[in-house]
């Protein structure tokens, strides 16, 4: 019997999952602390704490995301992108390529069969095409993050927003929702801005089926649609477990692997 | 710009810092520890010249010869001129104008400043340069537009249709200062006879602008004295490039620094020649030792950098590769397609003599060495044309056993980010990992050294290189 961690610190949330013999048994997600080793201090005991284990039994742990160069507690330290390769491929075993959109970048990551990653590309300095673009624009719109999904198949008519810079595109919101326009054009637009930008940097790398998309924005209903036209192909949902914890699970992937090679 | 940095003469802050740190080599180790606590911020940078030992320090004194040349060039009645990194001084040394190459100047505010050359750069910003604008130019331009380095006396660029922001810099600056200003054209392909020809009529006028400006006539015997140190150099030049053929490369990373700073100031001048043959000598004894140029590492992997390096404090990106045991096998910039040198031979007529049997023999030499300097042969156009950028990237990184092919730029280097991804998606077609960096190599603030760095590991260890 094996019970491994893996620990993704991101930048607007930290995710946790135990794995035992290679069967999800516990995950946690939180909102990041300005400390990266308080938001996994949180986010482990919440995890044991729905375990109903003891951070003793835990054999092996991996921690990833920005703040994993501060974990006292891991064995080893993994980049995202392996773990989001390894989680990906896990959770659905033909994918070949994954787009993982986090809280401050994004990626395009193929992977080959045994999910390591072969190539990648990330967005550049811009919050435009990632969860922080995403946030802020919801919080404009005085609306939920999760709400924002919804507003595409309600618009009849997007408005277009500048992509190129977020707060730019704050500016244009609050000037499209002061000249009366419909939330849900605004929030149909922000998703098409979103998805414009993550299609182009998907399409630079020659995104291979099956494709899927871990991190937050997975949930976005109204991205992933507008992705899936504006690439034209279709994107495959992660329905066995939450697709935001995709590097929390390929780091314990590979806490897995390092004890079964032990 | 803040108030205290109007007070300060940038060509003197760094020709003073330099003037101390060249009569450290001779200290002892104790001594070096002492008068460090006095420089927080450059003692970094120094420690990593001094790592090289003779070497390191001869290329501290050859900064300082130059600055001294800055710092007194009116005093003993020489003028100043500015240029670029695309364009060889040997001319102006041997007319005796001291040239001021832009790029060298604001890169060593970088590494031999915590604050870099920031102030100088906004201040750029705040005259009418925009944000994307050329950084290398930016930096020691805002200095000399605030009226705070020595008078330049006239301008001289060679890069309209290669780097079309580095020219305009320069007419942005000419117009600014009211000084004449030269700009050397070129033609878009290169090697043919008609190009060949427009050179050096070109070049011819280039003389008698720089004539008119210094009320002086070229001195014959001096310009093949300067040609003939050329030529000595250049024959080091190839020697040392051949090396970067072996594996494990006994090449120090640092030494692609020295060899094109050292030719963008100061071709032609026997200081460089001494620099070379120290260099020379350093390569060879690694060489015969089956060593690598590497200090704390064996060799791991080797890099070709296709465009231009990283300066910031520390001189972090060449520490980085040597912690890492990363090789540099040389980019652009330190290559110079004379015709003895082995990575042109496959590369017809892209390369360069140097004949000093007459004046036109020397005019020629000279004119076709300036078309085959780095950006000025490579990049001149669309990115496949026949023996530029692809070609010669492709044929360099093959010869030298490279890994991987790094991109590194800034924002302004509109030429080549105009199409970096052609060029990487052929160059990997080729077998060639490639990364583009996406920083400023001038502007530690556009993308901190630390994100650059990790997204460097993370390609490494993605392609399973380290």
């Amino acid at each position: 019997m094996t019970i491994v961690a893996g620990c993704d610190v991101g930048s607007l949330t930290t995710k946790a999952v135990l794995l035992k013999d290679n069967r999800l048994i516990s995950t946690s997600l939180i909102r990041s602390k300005a400390k990266p080793q308080e938001s996994a201090r949180i986010a482990m005991e919440e995890l044991f704490a729905k375990a109903d284990l003891s951070e003793k039994e835990m054999e092996y742990c991996v921690g990833t995301g920005y703040g994993r160069e501060k974990l006292a507690f891991v064995n080893a330290v993994k980049s995202e992108i392996a773990c989001h390769g390894k989680g990906a491929k896990w959770l659905l075993p033909s994918v070949k390529t994954i787009i993982d959109i986090g809280g401050q970048d994004c990626k395009v990551i193929k992977i080959d069969e045994s999910g390591t990653a072969t190539r990648f590309v990330t967005n550049d300095k811009c919050a435009s095409g990632t969860g922080r673009f995403l946030e802020v624009m919801a919080q404009v719109l005085g609306i939920d993050i999760s709400e924002l999904g919804q507003q595409s198949s309600r618009s009849k008519s997007p408005v277009t927003l500048a992509s190129t810079c977020t707060v730019w595109a704050q500016a244009d919101v609050i000037k499209q929702i002061n000249s009366g326009v419909p939330i849900e054009d605004i929030g149909a637009g922000i998703n098409l801005a979103m998805a414009k930008r993550i299609a182009t940097l998907a399409n630079s790398i020659k995104p291979e089926n099956d494709i899927c998309m871990t991190g937050g924005v997975a949930k976005n209903q109204g991205v992933m649609s507008l992705l899936e036209q504006l690439m034209g192909c279709r994107i495959r949902k992660i329905r066995k477990s939450d697709p935001q914890l995709a590097g929390a699970i390929g780091a314990a992937l590979f806490a897995q692997e390092k004890l079964l090679s032990a | 710009m803040r108030p205290e940095i109007k007070e300060y003469n940038y060509d003197w802050m760094l020709g003073s810092l330099l003037k101390v740190a060249s009569e450290i080599g001779n200290s002892s180790e104790k001594e070096i520890q002492y008068l460090t606590n006095y420089i927080p911020y450059f003692k970094g940078t120094l420690s990593v010249l001094l790592r090289e030992g003779e070497v390191g320090t001869c290329f501290i004194r050859l900064l300082d010869k130059y600055f001294d040349n800055i710092l007194t060039a009116h005093q003993n009645s020489k003028k100043i001129s500015a240029i670029t990194f695309c364009l060889s001084p040997a001319l102006f040394h041997a007319m005796n104008i001291v040239p001021v190459t832009l790029e060298v100047m604001t890169g060593l505010a970088g590494l031999l400043w915590k604050r870099g050359a920031y102030d100088y750069l906004d201040y750029g910003c705040e005259l009418g340069f925009t944000e994307t604008s050329c950084s290398s130019q930016r930096g020691a331009l805002g200095a000399y537009l605030a009226g705070l380095g020595e008078e330049i006396d006239f301008l001289v660029c060679d890069t309209p249709g290669v780097c079309d922001t580095n020219a305009n810099a320069f007419a942005f600056a000419s117009t600014f200062m009211e000084k004449p200003f030269f700009q050397l054209n070129y033609p878009q392909t290169i090697g043919d006879e008609k190009t060949r020809k427009y050179h050096l009529d070109d070049y011819k006028d280039l003389i008698t602008f720089l004539k008119e400006q210094t009320g002086k006539d070229l001195d014959v015997d001096r310009l093949r004295e300067v040609l003939k140190e050329v030529d000595k150099q250049d024959d080091i030049l190839a020697e040392i490039e051949d090396f970067y053929c072996l594996v494990p490369n006994p090449i120090p990373v640092i030494f692609n620094l020295f060899i094109y700073i050292g030719r963008f100031i100061s071709a032609g001048l026997p200081e460089y020649t001494e620099l070379l043959e120290l260099m020379l000598e350093k390569v060879q004894q690694n060489a015969q030792k089956g060593i690598t140029g590497l200090h704390f590492e064996q060799e791991k992997a080797r890099v070709f950098m296709c465009y231009i390096d990283h300066y910031t404090l520390n001189l972090d990106f060449f520490d980085w590769l040597n912690r890492r045991g990363i090789s540099h096998l040389g980019g652009i910039l330190s290559r110079n397609f004379r015709d003895n040198t082995r990575y042109a031979s496959e590369l017809e007529k892209s390369t360069y003599g140097i004949d000093t049997s007459t004046f036109e023999t020397m005019l020629t030499s000279l004119s076709e060495m300036n078309a085959t300097l780095p950006m000025v042969r490579s990049i001149r156009g669309p990115f496949d044309k026949p023996n530029m950028w692809l070609e010669e990237s492709i044929s360099l990184a093959r010869l030298y056993h490279a890994d991987c092919v790094v991109y590194n730029g800034t924002p302004g280097c509109r030429n080549t980010w105009g199409m970096v991804k052609p060029f990487a998606r052929e160059v990997e077609k080729a077998g060639f990992p490639v990364h583009i960096m996406n920083g400023d190599a001038f502007d530690d603030r556009v993308e901190s050294w630390e994100s650059t760095v990790n997204r460097l590991e993370e390609f490494l260890s993605i392609r399973g290189l380290l």
